[in-house]
């Protein structure tokens, strides 16, 4: 078991170290292609590029950020209620939040199957195979869907879920 | 709107699941769901794919991120001693005296970064304590901290502008620049009322400042030079149609690096922490948007905001009267949700229904922008009160007490907006953009 939670916890660092090197794929597609632009050069595809890696930025730190609290929630009726209720409330929400997540893998899986099946190919100058950049949206949906399966199980067998909220972490608003 | 039993059920669903705590972004897919089920035969998995990928792969989009890691380099230097050192001495001889550092403070952050509860921490952190020292009245001080952060919304570069901007499809440039003067407007009111209230207030007792000299006032503030040149590059740059808001958020995170390493607070530990700061925060709103743009395609569905747009236009309200149920509407609204997700969960029925009135779309992200920066500071939810709970130890009912004050002026700023449209419409007029911003 500590082996799984190893292997599990790993996962979602890995997954949103990934996400934060596409960050930094982003800041450096930009760069090049304004320094090609000023110097008489182009980039061919560049915008659609920086589109991939965003999508893929996005994706891959779901499952990292639902474990440390930065996703937000409506949580004036979690606070008003006793640890009993909590506890329903809280499934609940963990239990929907896990069929959104396999239901989106699901048709995700399928949407990737067909652009790959068909060889789709952006629109743009780039003129990628969409099947590439669509697949890390795909693991980024599977991994968002295990980390909300694996919160339901803890919540389910320890009455706890595993989400730390950070306070440094409150910088969206 | 033939159905009105499947739209309450529809809208019933939407309350049920963001209501009992559903992550709003998984919570916005699942109405879309159940409104698509509810109201047509597509196949819905995969008009979801579909719309989702779209809404999550865009260029526009990549400026999110980049200028929310700006905020994060630069909350991580030492900017919060050097803004307080910097701005006493000038404010001193000002009636109102040291609070207006919280004032000018936070406008001087807002302008680097897109977060009130960042611009809140970064000015407060210094400025709390010190004015403490010098015996100004406690509701003063937490009450100005708690407004005049929410200029974080406002002045450019903002969140919720960009959110709103890639929401209707609108230029991200061109919404800063709506924002630059009202937001400097808003501080000058909240300026005003410290100034009067510093006459009127019989609290209003503090220590005098030591006087100094010209020349030890510019030595005191030069450390706020480089933060006023990065300031000055990121927004030139837009305005002079050199970058778009995406390139000018990756000037903004090279220059907060060069200014993060000059200052020596530059190690691989705060590098780290505001990458994977600025990766979860952008991940959590592009969780909110994936999910708005499939509601919004649902939304069309069900007939809502068309139903709407015609009921509004049957009553013939007048502009006016529509911006004021709008303002009520969204100072409700605000008391249960964060600003970003109730700008894009009401925007699918809201747009509609503001450009069947005439309104300008970019004036109304200003308007937009105003109103859920005053739920910030409302309770039970505002969120600058929290951030200033945890600072101060304060009740929350006193926090929320002395910002009730800056509460009004953001009201009086709303009919200032309506009153004088120019203020937000006049600069971004007159920028020379670049397409694709």
């Amino acid at each position: 078991m500590s082996l799984l939670r190893r292997v599990l916890d790993t996962l979602y660092t890995a997954a949103g170290v990934l996400a934060a090197c596409c960050l930094i794929a982003i800041l450096s597609l930009i760069v090049i292609q304004m320094l090609a632009r000023w110097t008489g050069e182009v980039f061919p595809g560049a915008p659609a590029y920086v589109a991939y890696f965003m999508a893929a930025a996005s994706f891959l730190a779901f499952a990292h950020a639902l474990n440390r609290g930065s996703h937000i929630r409506v949580s004036i009726l979690l606070n008003a209620v006793g640890p009993r209720v909590r506890w329903v409330i809280e499934t609940w929400c963990f239990a929907i939040g896990t069929a959104i997540g396999w239901y989106f893998v699901y048709y995700a899986n399928r949407f990737v199957y067909w652009s790959w099946k068909f060889g789709d190919i952006s629109q743009e100058q780039d003129k990628t195979l969409l099947w590439i950049p669509q697949s890390v949206m795909l693991a980024g949906g599977v991994i968002l869907a295990i980390a909300l399966t694996d919160n339901l199980i803890h919540l389910l067998l320890t009455g706890k879920h595993r989400i730390i909220r950070d306070t440094v972490d409150m910088q969206a608003e | 709107m033939e159905d009105v039993s499947i739209i309450i059920l529809f809208l019933f669903v939407l309350f049920l699941l963001l209501g009992t705590g559903v992550w709003v972004g998984l919570a916005l897919i699942g109405v879309a769901w159940v409104g698509m089920e509810l109201f047509t035969t597509r196949p819905v998995g995969d008009v979801m794919l579909t719309t989702i990928w779209s809404a999550s792969s865009s260029w526009t989009l990549a400026a999110l991120p980049l200028f929310i890691w700006m905020g994060e380099i630069l909350y991580r230097t030492r900017l919060s001693e050097d803004m307080f050192r910097g701005l006493a001495p000038w404010m001193a001889r000002l009636p109102g005296g040291l609070v207006h550092t919280n004032i000018v403070g936070c406008t001087v952050f807002a302008a680097v970064s897109g977060s009130s509860a960042a611009t809140l921490t970064t000015v407060g952190k210094m400025s709390i304590p010190e004015l403490r020292k010098r015996n100004y009245p406690e509701n003063m001080i937490i009450g100005t901290l708690a407004g005049a952060a929410t200029l974080g919304l406002m002045i450019p570069p903002s969140l919720t502008l960009i959110v709103y901007g890639v929401t209707i499809n609108e230029s991200i440039s061109k919404l800063f620049f709506a924002g630059i003067l009202p937001g400097l407007v808003l501080a000058s009111m909240f300026m005003a009322y410290v100034a009067i209230s510093s006459f009127v207030s019989r609290q209003w007792n503090p220590d005098a400042e030591p006087a100094m000299t010209i020349s030890e006032k510019i030595q005191n503030s030069r450390f706020l030079i480089p933060v006023i040149l990065l300031i000055t590059v990121v927004i030139g740059s837009m305005y002079l149609g050199f970058a778009t808001a995406t390139e000018a958020a990756a000037f903004g995170v090279i220059g907060g690096l060069i200014l993060a390493a000059s200052q020596g607070s530059l190690t691989w530990k705060t590098f780290s922490e505001s990458l994977m700061g600025a990766t979860r925060t952008s991940a959590m709103i592009a969780l909110i948007l994936a999910g708005a743009a499939f509601l919004s395609l649902s939304m069309g569905f069900t007939g809502l905001p068309r139903g709407l747009a015609d009921l509004i236009a049957q009553m013939e309200l007048t502009r006016f009267e529509l911006l004021m149920v709008l303002l009520v509407f969204y100072i409700i609204l605000g008391c249960f949700l964060d600003g970003i997700s109730s700008v894009v969960l009401t925007m699918a029925v809201v747009e509609p229904m503001v450009r069947e009135a005439g309104i300008d779309l970019i004036w109304f992200g200003i308007f937009i922008v105003v109103v859920v920066e005053m739920a910030q500071i409302t309770p039970p939810i505002g969120f600058n009160l929290f951030v200033l709970q945890g600072m101060t130890n304060h009740e929350m009912s006193y926090i929320a007490k002395a910002a009730i004050p800056m509460f009004l002026i953001m009201v009086l700023m709303v009919f200032v907006l309506i009153a004088f449209p120019e203020l937000a419409t006049w600069l971004p007029d007159n920028i020379r953009s670049r397409p694709g911003g």
